[in-house]
């Protein structure tokens, strides 16, 4: 029993940890979304913060110097997605890849110096006496600092959007910006701010990713989970609380996927590495109840990207 | 009088009249590509003017470099169409990709199948096979949306995945040429299973058949009673089923119809490229296609001749390694500026115009 | 010497490529980034080398370039600007290059790996399996747990030469040795390679080795969490200072300055060239401070052996892994029968495709 609980909690924690980059790039794509804007450029962004995140720490020997620069890279990067969409109204989908494409070139022409560096990253939390819980303690204390800071984004971010006046606003935008012109706000400083937050996360995401979970930068190294996680987005139904078993369902399918063959299961690698996107795409269907009814909780502006574009 | 009077102010109003131009935009385009790539050369260190010409020449500048611009065109063009014709229904579909390998899966399975079966009767088969093969992929997110209410974007990305792991099952399992000294891959295509080339090149059918389809498809789209009926479906779905126009029904079309020619560009490039189906078959092609979807505003005509320039950027920036020894990613960047470029001037005068 | 015109128009790197016409033009096309820390920077090593040890050739190459459509323009387009020996780095760009040589039988191809040559194309590799191997022993007999690790990109023949190889080598000295491997689908994606390396670890192994693009995040993880490691590709000692024991390593450089020398003095033959320890192409790296003086010894003594080729790696017998001899006692493997591997032996858990 014991060993099933164990084996249980470590595909659990793994789970945690490889969904942590995407959770923070859903969650900072709801945002986004919320505003009724859609930025498929989290991919690109999240590439950004990675290499500069990475080099940064490289350079300065300091993880959190380099989890900052991260932020700042996908913030600037994001800036793209404001000024095609906000500044030319551009198609949001097609501004989205371009922002892709452009963060997957230039982190892959400037990280090429930093390839094959040893960074220092963070301590997990082992060492601080969390370890020594029983049972779970093994597990708590392997988590980091990035996972944590993810988590704890998560009742910010609802509370913001949830409990405050600017959150009601921001909310309003995504339903409908003719109203909240009517009301005599602009929708655009929200939209701006919906974009350029979606993009911290997404540049913390890649931080996430290459200065805390794998130390390592490799050109195009987020292999798609940026364009996932705004797919996980409506599976969370732009809720920032669903966003953590959104991406843990993607985490849980990742960590299957490969502890199965550890475990010996025998099926083709190939076959078990479509779990993590097959099992989020049944994990909609299973729910088209409401998603038939309700659009899934779609802020009405973002359908508007839809079906209008 | 008047003579002199209209003589006087006809520069000046011919002169907005050129800048009102059709054409502006796009010589705005042309012009701001052509300054952003110089000074991306600049910046690297590298002769811009030469480069550029250089880059050019890669792309256009004689028969060999033209032809495999136009080997690079065929799977842009049709995954461009792949994505057009939905959008068309306002769906944004992104599996082309996904599509374009399952093509390739069901037409490789009809040529196993069918393996000693005379070419006339082969190729028919191969091809229809990857036909098939496509507009599954494009129908099973269309039930999706349809049945169960899942958007289509996301179901579509999501099958890219799934679509190009199968073949990698496939190639590294049960289709695994027993004499292929181990590596991962069908046997070869029979010679009746190659797509015709042309004039000693290697642009071969596929490029016949996305010219074909994208006109095909926009005589239908802007002169047949469907046509219409997407327009209004489009714009809304109630209309439209008053009027006897089922959404259901054409978003199962336009689906199907779009996977069956990104299929087609997937079984092109595992006969005539490949002679074979095995990994990693035509990467970031669907992207490409739908940018070029949406960079000619889903005008089918528009969508070839965008696809052959794009495919010649593709091929011409061989150049910037060749010649300058620019990492690969230099090509991505280039590629991400034209569509920032194109996206921001296109919004801009669309503005402009409404205004 | 004198310049057309047009050259004056175009850069002056173009013009000097175009002066410099003494010297011999080789072109490298790579699969990947050339600075992957793992295979294609090995490649990219041997470039290096030999542009400085032969004053008379120049380089040129291509990197990231999928085994699709664009394999063969890339190599035209070398070959269309004076470039007149192709190493194309990828084994499956074996096909793409046999019909671009039909087409310059002018030039010379040497491709990496592979069984097919043609009159202007041979092959060139190293059996790095016999590092893996001695990689093996070392891990056999350092082990606690008796479980090894290997995370794996594709079921190919060189990949499971070495999970092979280095099983065998481990249960040579340590029967009671069985290796776990998982795939992960794909030649370079680190968070899929950290997670494969912490399942391994939860799963019981405890020393890591395996064959994706780049050692680098294996090596990481197995220090993090206290085990040890062996490399692949290049050596990544420095990511693991306290659990490094040993890795295989490429060394292309001289063999890629005979094939050049052999092309220009007319000696050219079209072969399969191999190289091995011996003429050092393939190499095992230093040892980390946590191989004991025991296993050293062990290693040394039958590395000496494999170079005196009193020992192979692929002798028999080898029993497959549902028990079966695949290859008897007094056989030896092939070339040909090496390089198109496609069982697991005895003592590797996971499974073929």
């Amino acid at each position: 029993m014991e060993m099933i609980i164990i084996e249980v909690l470590s595909l659990l924690f793994a789970a945690l940890r490889s969904a942590t980059p995407v959770l923070a790039v859903v969650l900072g794509e709801i945002m986004t979304q919320r505003s009724g804007v859609i930025n498929l450029g989290v991919e690109g962004q999240m590439l950004m913060g990675a290499m500069t995140g990475f080099a940064v720490t490289a350079i300065t020997g300091d993880p959190w110097l380099g989890v900052v620069a991260a932020c700042g890279a996908g913030i600037l990067l994001s800036l793209v997605h404001v000024v095609l969409v906000l500044g030319c109204g551009a198609n949001q989908i097609a501004s989205g890849i371009a922002v892709m494409i452009l963060g997957g070139g230039l982190s892959a022409y400037y990280g090429i110096p930093f390839v094959g560096e040893k960074i220092n990253s963070f301590d997990s939390f082992g060492g601080s006496g969390i370890g020594s819980i029983p049972l779970i303690g093994r597990f708590l204390g392997a988590t980091t600092p990035t996972v944590l800071l993810t988590l704890i984004s998560i009742p910010v971010i609802s509370l913001f959007l949830y409990r405050t006046r600017s959150g009601l606003h921001w909310r309003s935008v995504g339903e409908s910006s003719e109203i909240t012109r009517n009301l005599g706000h602009s929708p655009v400083p929200y939209q701006f701010a919906a974009i350029v937050f979606g993009g911290l996360m997404s540049g913390f995401a890649g931080a996430a990713l290459a200065v805390d979970y794998t130390s390592n930068w490799v050109e195009h190294m987020t292999a798609g989970r940026g364009l996932v996680a705004v797919g996980l987005v409506i599976v969370a139904r732009w809720n920032p609380w669903y966003a953590l078993p959104a991406a843990l369902l993607f985490g849980v399918s990742e960590a299957l996927n490969l502890r199965l063959q550890s475990w010996g299961v025998d099926v083709s690698q190939y076959l078990l590495a479509t779990l993590p996107y097959l099992i989020p795409l049944v994990v909609l269907m299973l729910s088209f109840r409401g998603l038939k009814a309700g659009g899934g909780g779609m802020p009405m502006g973002l359908k508007a990207v839809f079906t209008n574009s | 009088m008047n003579q002199t009077t209209t003589a006087a102010t006809s520069p000046i109003t011919g002169l907005k009249r050129l800048l009102n131009g059709p054409w502006t935009p796009a010589a705005i385009m042309v012009l701001a590509f052509v300054a952003a790539s110089m000074a991306f050369f600049a910046i690297n260190g590298r002769e811009p003017v030469g480069l550029f010409f250089e880059m050019v020449r890669g792309g256009f500048g004689d028969g060999y470099s033209f032809s495999e611009t136009l080997v690079k065109t065929s799977p842009i063009l049709l995954t461009a169409l792949a994505i057009a014709l939905p959008a068309r229904l306002g769906l944004i579909s992104v599996g082309a990709e996904g599509q374009l390998y399952l093509g390739a899966l069901f037409g490789t399975g009809t040529v196993l199948l069918a393996f000693d079966q005379p070419g006339w009767l082969l190729m028919p088969l191969m091809l229809a096979g990857a036909m098939v093969g496509g507009a599954v992929w494009g129908i099973v997110p269309a039930l999706l949306k349809t049945r169960l209410g899942v958007n289509e974007t996301i179901s579509t990305l999501l099958l890219n995945y799934v679509g190009i792991l199968m073949v990698s099952f496939v190639v590294h399992g049960p289709w695994k040429n027993p004499n292929s000294l181990g590596w991962p891959s069908t046997v070869e295509f029979p010679e009746g299973a190659i797509l015709p080339t042309f004039f000693d090149t290697r642009v071969h059918m596929g490029l016949v058949f996305g010219i074909v389809a994208a006109m095909i498809l926009h005589v239908l789209v802007t002169r047949s009673r469907w046509g219409l009926g997407l327009q209004v479906s489009r714009s809304n779905p109630r209309v439209g089923a008053t009027a006897g126009i089922s959404y259901e029904k054409n978003v199962l079309l336009v689906m199907a119809i779009g996977g069956l020619l990104a299929g087609l560009a997937g079984i092109a490039e595992a006969s005539v490229i490949q002679n074979r189906l095995q990994d990693g078959l035509a990467t970031g092609y669907g992207l490409t296609g739908f940018l070029v979807a949406w960079l000619s505003g889903q005008h089918f005509l528009r969508i070839i001749p965008l696809s052959i320039l794009m495919g010649g950027l593709m091929a011409s920036a061989d150049s910037l390694q060749l010649y300058a020894q620019l990492p690969k990613a230099s090509a991505d960047i280039l590629q991400a500026v034209l569509f920032i470029i194109v996206l921001a001037v296109g919004g801009l005068w669309r503005r402009r115009t409404m205004a | 010497m004198k310049k057309p015109l047009s050259i004056l128009l175009a850069s002056t790197l173009l013009a000097t490529s175009i002066s410099a016409m003494a010297e011999t033009k080789v072109g490298f096309v790579y699969v990947g980034p050339k600075s992957d820390y793992g295979y294609n920077y090995a490649q990219d090593q041997g470039r290096l080398y030999l542009e400085e040890h032969l004053e008379d050739v120049e380089t040129l190459y291509f990197e990231n370039i999928p085994e699709n459509a664009d394999v063969q323009r890339v190599m035209e387009r070398m070959i269309r600007s004076g470039v007149e020996i192709v190493f194309p780095t990828s084994y499956g760009y074996l096909d793409h290059a046999l019909k671009v040589a039909e087409k310059y039988p002018d030039v010379h191809f040497a491709h990496s790996g592979g069984l097919k040559t043609s009159d202007n194309l041979m092959t060139y590799f190293a059996e790095i399996d016999q590092a893996m191997y001695l990689a093996g022993i070392a891990a056999g007999m350092t082990t606690e747990t008796n479980k090894l690790g290997f995370i794996a990109a594709h079921p190919i023949p060189q990949v499971l030469r070495n999970i092979n190889a280095f099983t065998r080598g481990a249960r040579s000295v340590n029967p009671e040795v069985t290796t776990s491997v998982i795939w992960t689908s794909g030649w370079s994606d680190p968070s899929k390679e950290s997670e494969a390396a912490e399942a391994l670890i939860d799963n019981g192994a405890d020393v890591l080795t395996g064959h994706v693009d780049s050692p680098i995040n294996y090596v990481q993880v197995a220090e993090e969490r206290g085990v040890y490691s062996v490399g692949y590709h290049a050596d990544a000692s420095k990511f693991a200072p306290e659990g490094w024991l040993v890795g295989a390593v490429w060394n292309w450089g001289p063999m890629m300055v005979d094939i050049v020398e052999s092309v220009e003095d007319g000696t050219w033959e079209s072969q399969h060239l191999r190289g091995d320890l011996l003429t050092g192409a393939a190499q095992l790296s230093d040892f980390g401070s946590a191989v004991s003086d025991d296993t050293i010894a062990e290693v040394e003594e039958r590395r000496q052996m494999i170079m005196d080729e009193e020992y192979q790696v692929w002798a028999g017998p080898i029993t497959g892994q549902d028990g079966k001899v695949i290859v008897a006692e007094g056989d030896t493997m092939t070339l040909q029968e090496t390089e198109k591997m496609d069982f697991l032996v005895e003592g590797v858990e996971g499974r073929l495709p």
